[in-house]
C-alpha cells in the first residue's frame, strides 16, 4: 500500500483513475464492444482504402489472433511459450502442400490444417507442459527449432527454397478471412474466461500445487489450452501461407513473431482478452507504419526495447495495469485498509507478472 | 455411521535420504472430530500432512479414508474425494478475484459437464454465503493477493468449504492471525464442524489455541508419535513436556 509517494504520481494516479473508470465501463460490456468492433471492421473494405493499408490491417488481425493465441497459454495459464510458431508452421505448411500438391480446396485444408496443429500440439503438450517457467520456455523454443530444421530437412516440404502458391484469394476475401478468425477466437476466449475452464487456467498460473491440492489434475486444463492456443494458431498459419503466396521454413517458423507475440501479449496487458489484440495493433501498427517506413531494419531493437519496458515498468501490461488499480480502488473503497492486520500489512505480492514458481509445500 | 475412523494413517513412514522425517505414525480421526496434531519443529506435521494429502509418497505404512487405502494416490484424487488441505503459507489464487477464488474451489461444479459453463448460482449462492460468514463481503471483487495475511488466510479456509470436504487438513490456521482475531477463527472451525460435518485435523503451535478448538491431540516429536490424548490429559504428559523443554 505504498508505491506511490512521490510528486508527479498524482498525475499517473489521475490518468489510472480515469482509464480505470473507462475500464470499468468496458468491462461486461465484452460482446458489444467486440459486436462494433466487427462492424467498423467490416465497413473499412468499402471506403476504398489502398491495397497498402489493406494489407496491413490484416496483418493486424492475423497478429491479434496470434497473441490471443499465445496467451491462452502464456497469459491466462502462465506458461510462456516460446514455440506458438511451431503451429503455425505446421497450419501454413500443410495448407500449403494440400493446396499446392493435391489440389485441395482452401477451407478443406484449413481443416486438415488446424487438426495436424492441434495433434502435436496434444503430443508436445503432454512432454513439455511438465516443466515450468524457464525450463518450459526453453524447451518450447527447442520445439520451434526443430520443427523448423525438420521442415527444412524433407522433400514434401520443398527444403530451405519451400513452396510457392500462385493461385490465391482475393486481398478482400483474405481480409474478411482473418477478421472473421480473429472475432470468432476472441468470442471464444470470453466465453471460456467466464466459464469453470477459464477459472482453473487462471489458478494454474497463479499457483498451479494449490489448484492440484484442490482437486484439480491440470494437465488436462493446461494441455487443453495449449491445443486451443495450436489450433488458432495453425488456421492462421493455414491462411497466412496462401496470403503470403509464399512458405518457408524461416518465415513460417518465424522466431522473430514468437517474440514478437509475446511482446504484443505483455505490453497489451496478458491474461486479458482485450489486452492481446490491443498490443497486437499498437505493436504492429507501430512496425509497420512508423519503423519499416522510417527506421528500416531496426524491428528487433525496438521489439526488445518494449519488452524489457514493459516487464520492467508495467509487467502486467496496459490493460492489466489499469485493471489491478480498478481493483485497488474497489480494496480500499471497503475499507480494506481498515480490515488489513497492521502487523501483517502487505504481503501481497507487487504485482510482478513473472511466472510463479509454485512447487509443493516444503517438508 | 461407520464404526472405523474416517482418516486413518498405519505406520506411515518417510525418509528424506538418511532423515526420518516421519517414523512409524498410527494415527486415527474419527468422523466428526476435530483432531490437534503438535509438536516442536522440525517433528514431521506438515510431512505426514504430505503423506497424507499424497503430495509426498510414504516410504511406508497405509493411509486409509473412508475405509478406502489411499496411499500414494494422486495429490488431486484424493482432494477429490473429500479430503482437502490448507497449506501452512496461505495460498490462494493471488490474481484472481476473491469470489473466483471461491468459484473456482467450488464442489457444486465439479462435474465434466460444468467445466465448459459459468459457474451454477448454488456455487454461486454458497460462495456469497461463505464470504458473509467470514466478513469479507465487500471484498468480494478485489484481487485475493492484495489482502492482508490474515483476510487471505480466511479466504483459504472458506475456498476449502467451497470443495465440500469430508476431512479437512489445517496447517497452522493460527499462525500469522492477529490474537484479536482468534476467537472468531474458532468459532468459524467450529460452526465448519458442526453444522457440515467436516472433520478436522490440525496442525498447530498456538497451545491456548489447539487446546480451545481440539477433542483430542497427537503429539510428534522428531517423527514420531509420543502421545495422543485429551487437551488435560496432554497438558500433564511427561512425554510432552520434555519434548517441548528439550529434555531427553
Amino acid at each position: 500500500m505504498s508505491t506511490t509517494n512521490d510528486t508527479g504520481a498524482d498525475i499517473v494516479d489521475g490518468i489510472l483513475d480515469a482509464a480505470a473508470s473507462v475500464y470499468r465501463f468496458f468491462e461486461g460490456r465484452g460482446l458489444q464492444t467486440l459486436a462494433v468492433f466487427t462492424i467498423v471492421s467490416a465497413i473499412i473494405p468499402l471506403t476504398n482504402p489502398s491495397g497498402f493499408e489493406m494489407t496491413v490491417i490484416t496483418e493486424l488481425f492475423l497478429f491479434g489472433v496470434l497473441a490471443l493465441s499465445w496467451d491462452l497459454i502464456g497469459g491466462q495459464t502462465g506458461y510462456p511459450s516460446f514455440g506458438n510458431m511451431a503451429f503455425f508452421g505446421i497450419g501454413a505448411y500443410t495448407t500449403a502442400i494440400l493446396v499446392k500438391s493435391f489440389g485441395i480446396a482452401f477451407p478443406l485444408a484449413f481443416v486438415v490444417a488446424a487438426a495436424l496443429a492441434v495433434a502435436f500440439a496434444a503430443f508436445i503438450g503432454i512432454i513439455v507442459l511438465r516443466l515450468r517457467g524457464g525450463y518450459f520456455a526453453i524447451a518450447t523454443l527447442g520445439v520451434l527449432l526443430a520443427s523448423q530444421q525438420i521442415t527444412r530437412n524433407l522433400d514434401v516440404t520443398g527444403g530451405a527454397s519451400g513452396i510457392i502458391l500462385l493461385q490465391t484469394p482475393t486481398a478482400q476475401e483474405f481480409y474478411y478471412l482473418f477478421l472473421a478468425i480473429l472475432v470468432l477466437e476472441a468470442i471464444v476466449v470470453m466465453y471460456l474466461a467466464q466459464t469453470r475452464f477459464g477459472l482453473v487456467l487462471n489458478a494454474i498460473r497463479d499457483d498451479e500445487g494449490k489448484a492440484t491440492a484442490m482437486g484439480y489434475n491440470t494437465t488436462y486444463y493446461k494441455t487443453a489450452a495449449w491445443m486451443l492456443a495450436a489450433l488458432f494458431t495453425g488456421v492462421a498459419g493455414g491462411a497466412w501461407s496462401l496470403f503470403n503466396t509464399f512458405v518457408d521454413p524461416i518465415t513460417a517458423y518465424n522466431t522473430a513473431w514468437n517474440v514478437e507475440i509475446i511482446a504484443m501479449a505483455l505490453l497489451g496487458g496478458s491474461g486479458t482478452v482485450v489486452g492481446p489484440i490491443l498490443g497486437a495493433f499498437g505493436l504492429h501498427g507501430l512496425i509497420r507504419m512508423v519503423i519499416d517506413t522510417y527506421f528500416t531494419g531496426w524491428q528487433l531493437v525496438v521489439l526488445g526495447a518494449v519488452v524489457i519496458t514493459t516487464v520492467i515498468a508495467m509487467p502486467k501490461g496496459i490493460v492489466g495495469t489499469i485493471e489491478e488499480h480498478a481493483s485497488a480502488m474497489e480494496y480500499y473503497k471497503h475499507g480494506g485498509q481498515a480490515a488489513a492486520d497492521s502487523s501483517d500489512a502487505d504481503v501481497a505480492d507487487p504485482g510482478d507478472g513473472t511466472v510463479d514458481d509454485s512447487g509443493g509445500d516444503s517438508p | 455411521m461407520s464404526l472405523e475412523p474416517i482418516l486413518r494413517t498405519d505406520g506411515v513412514t518417510k525418509r528424506f535420504g538418511g532423515l526420518t522425517a516421519v517414523d512409524d505414525v498410527d494415527l486415527d480421526v474419527e468422523r466428526g472430530e476435530i483432531v490437534g496434531l503438535i509438536g516442536p519443529n522440525g517433528a514431521g506435521k506438515s510431512t505426514l500432512f504430505n503423506c497424507i494429502t499424497g503430495s509426498l509418497d510414504a516410504d511406508e505404512g497405509t493411509v486409509t479414508f473412508e475405509g478406502q487405502d489411499i496411499t500414494n494416490w494422486s495429490e488431486d484424487g484424493i482432494a477429490r474425494m473429500g479430503l482437502v488441505r490448507m497449506f501452512q503459507h496461505t495460498r490462494v489464487y493471488g490474481d484472481m478475484t476473491v469470489l473466483e477464488n471461491l468459484l473456482v474451489s467450488a464442489a457444486e461444479d465439479r462435474g465434466l459437464g460444468n467445466t465448459f459453463a459459468r459457474p451454477s448460482s448454488e456455487a454461486e449462492e454458497h460462495a456469497h454465503e461463505l464470504l458473509e460468514t467470514i466478513d469479507l463481503e465487500g471484498l468480494a471483487d478485489v484481487r485475493a493477493g492484495r489482502m492482508s495475511f490474515g483476510q487471505q488466510k480466511l479466504l483459504e479456509f472458506a475456498m476449502a468449504l467451497m470443495a465440500d470436504p469430508d476431512v479437512l487438513l489445517m496447517d497452522e490456521p493460527a499462525g500469522g492471525i492477529n490474537p484479536s482475531m482468534l476467537g472468531n477463527l474458532i468459532e468459524y472451525i467450529r460452526d465448519a464442524n458442526t453444522d457440515q460435518e467436516v472433520t478436522i485435523l490440525l496442525i498447530e503451535h498456538n497451545m491456548d489455541f489447539v487446546m480451545e478448538v481440539a477433542d483430542r491431540i497427537n503429539v510428534l516429536a522428531h517423527g514420531e508419535k509420543i502421545a495422543e490424548g485429551t487437551p488435560e490429559e496432554i497438558q500433564t504428559d511427561e512425554r510432552v513436556l520434555d519434548a517441548y523443554l528439550g529434555r531427553e
